[in-house]
């Protein structure tokens, strides 16, 4: 995240959610990234193949003065963390292409193009916590200087002060998990892909996480965090775009083999993204009805 | 640390994993010692020489000067020891952390299967490369250990875990940055532990290599000639020798990665 370039509005101190309730009808720019047609097949150990995607395609457009925050909601086995190395560049599909922008234009996602915060939050264990956050950013060319700046800025931030000093052996999982997204901050870039960073943590904490998203995410309108998670309302409380990831079903009712998006919800559209308060958003009677639906409805039929 | 424990907690000994005092824990280790030294006393064995004999062969030989004396060859043999460590050390981290380059992996696999052949069996070949004496048994030393270092230490680095390298890779890591944080540096601490295990390799070594190149004398040239002339009380008291120096050679290696590596330490107890 270039701290440098001029900030949108939206940047502000704690809750830096944009201002005012509810944000409609906002211009959508150039996309950012693009997944089109991936298909993801498996060799198994029998010598079948298994068809973990099939012809997933959706593209995430820049939002005029917004970030994006993207989600892709399914159950567990759609086929989220295949998804994500995908559009990590940690694996290849096996047919079609995930694109991502230049500035310019679209071109093939590399690795180290979107930074990935992995479920199990690793570390360089032989590294204190200042130093997991200064080496990325100085092996990706920054000064000592510039580097110790801003992860002392980030510890500071985020209540990691005292943890400056700390083997990563030695932190408490909300911690290990702060420190982990703060790193794949320390390079310059401006998307992030995020698996299942709800799972294992109590409500507060939850609620902890998606402010600390949405913090970072506003420091920069190109910032681009995609959400990958089986949590349906914290999806919603998140996110300015859902994407459902899943299975369709034949008449008897089982599975043909490949997720793809079954379903979007621009959130933008229905009133309820960018929303300051976040616990005052969840009792809008639209989230509600969402949560409602793709729990009741959609969820069951994936 | 759960509930304290005082230091003299015998209650434990028999639970698994139960808390003993640090107090309990050195009587432990005196009394397991006490029990064979009685055992030795008693003397079962006819062919081992009683305690009396081999204290007063430590002092005979203690007494002896120069070449034929424990000080003598005690130090020749260390500093044989000590060397071939190091150079083995080096080397084989440098085979083992180059493994990760394909052309490199056959030369590593063949150095690994090398450990089964005897080092002797080389005997002429080292005898035609190197000066007999000092630089043979180096050289021989260096390389019987460095089969079982690198077979050891290739270990290591094939169990770094994917994720690992994942994660440097996301960040944006080049190759060289990849290699430094992902297989070097995380294991070195490992690596330290692996020169210490196979440092027993050594002292089994030691004794051949040293008994074939009698020039410079040494524990192993030492312990052939009184084994020759059936001085059975010497032999044993080089081999307490042998023994004594091992122990405060491991301690020295846990000293050197708690030094060095601290977070390993700390990682180890979490
Ligand atoms: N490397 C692999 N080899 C074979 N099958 C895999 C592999 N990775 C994932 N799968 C399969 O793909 C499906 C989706 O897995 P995954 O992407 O981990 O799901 P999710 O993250 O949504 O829980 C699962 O059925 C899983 O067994
Ligand atoms: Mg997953």
């Amino acid at each position: 995240m270039n701290d440098n370039q001029p900030q949108p509005e939206t940047a502000k101190g704690d809750n830096a959610c944009i201002e005012g309730p509810l944000v409609n009808g906002v211009t959508l720019l150039e996309p950012l990234l693009t997944l089109e047609d991936v298909c993801k097949e498996f060799l198994m150990n029998d010598g079948t193949t298994f068809v973990a995607l099939k012809n997933l395609s959706f593209t995430i457009k820049n939002i005029k003065d917004k970030p994006q925050i993207v989600s892709l909601l399914g159950p567990s086995g759609a086929g989220k963390t295949t998804a994500l190395r995908l559009i990590a560049g940690l694996d290849a599909p096996t047919s079609g292409c995930v694109l991502i922008t230049n500035g310019k234009g679209l071109r093939a996602v590399e690795i180290g193009d979107v930074g990935v915060v992995f479920q199990k939050y690793p570390l360089f264990e032989d590294l204190n916590v200042l130093n997991n956050l200064m080496v990325p950013a100085l092996n990706a060319g920054m000064s000592k200087a510039a580097a110790k700046e801003k992860a002392l800025h980030y510890l500071d931030e985020f209540d990691l002060v005292k943890q400056g000093l700390a083997w990563p052996v030695q932190l408490s999982g909300g911690q290990r998990q702060r420190v982990a997204i703060l790193q794949q901050l320390m390079k310059e870039r401006h998307f992030i892909i995020l698996d299942e960073p709800f799972s294992g943590l109590d409500p507060v904490n939850i609620m902890n996480v998606i402010k600390l998203i949405s913090r970072i995410a506003n420091q920069h309108t190109l910032n681009t965090f995609i959400i990958i998670t089986h949590d349906i309302t914290s999806a919603l409380a998140i996110s300015n775009h859902i994407y459902l990831l899943g299975r369709e079903r034949n008449e008897e009712g089982k599975a043909i083999p490949g997720s793809r998006v079954m379903k979007e919800y621009d959130l933008m559209q229905e009133g309820i993204a960018f929303h300051t308060n976040l616990a005052e958003a969840e009792d809008l009677p639209r989230f509600a009805e969402i949560r409602k639906e793709i729990k009741l409805i959609e969820f069951p039929k994936l | 640390m759960p509930e304290k424990t005082s230091k003299t907690s015998f209650r434990h000994i028999l639970t698994v994993y139960g808390q003993v005092g640090a107090l309990a824990r050195s009587s432990l280790l005196l009394i397991w010692l006490a029990l064979f030294l009685l055992v030795w006393f008693i003397n079962p064995i006819p062919s081992l020489p009683n305690p009396f004999e081999v204290v007063q062969a430590f002092g005979k030989m203690y007494n002896t000067q120069g070449s034929g004396g424990l000080v003598y060859n005690v130090y020749t043999t260390l500093k044989l020891n000590l060397v071939g460590l190091l150079y083995s050390a080096l080397l084989s981290l440098l085979i083992s952390y180059l493994s990760i380059l394909p052309i490199l992996q056959p030369f590593n696999k063949i150095v690994q299967w090398l450990r089964y052949i005897p080092i002797i069996g080389f005997y002429l070949v080292f005898l035609t490369l190197f000066t007999i004496g000092w630089p043979m048994k180096v050289a021989m030393l260096t390389a019987g250990m460095s089969f079982f270092l690198v077979t050891s230490m290739t270990a290591v680095i094939e169990s770094i875990p994917n994720l690992k390298y994942e994660l440097a890779r996301v960040l944006g890591y080049n190759d060289w940055q990849v290699f430094y944080s992902v297989v070097v540096r995380p294991n070195l601490p490992q690596m330290i532990d692996m020169v210490a295990q196979n440092a027993a390799m050594g002292w089994v070594m030691i004794p051949m290599i040293e008994a074939s190149n009698r020039t410079e004398g040494g524990i192993g040239a030492q312990l052939f000639a009184y084994n020759a002339t059936n001085q059975l009380a010497e032999v044993y008291a080089y081999l307490i020798i042998i023994g004594v120096i091992a122990i405060l050679e491991d301690g020295l290696f846990v000293l050197l990665k708690r030094l060095l590596f601290p977070y390993s330490v700390i990682a180890e107890r979490a």
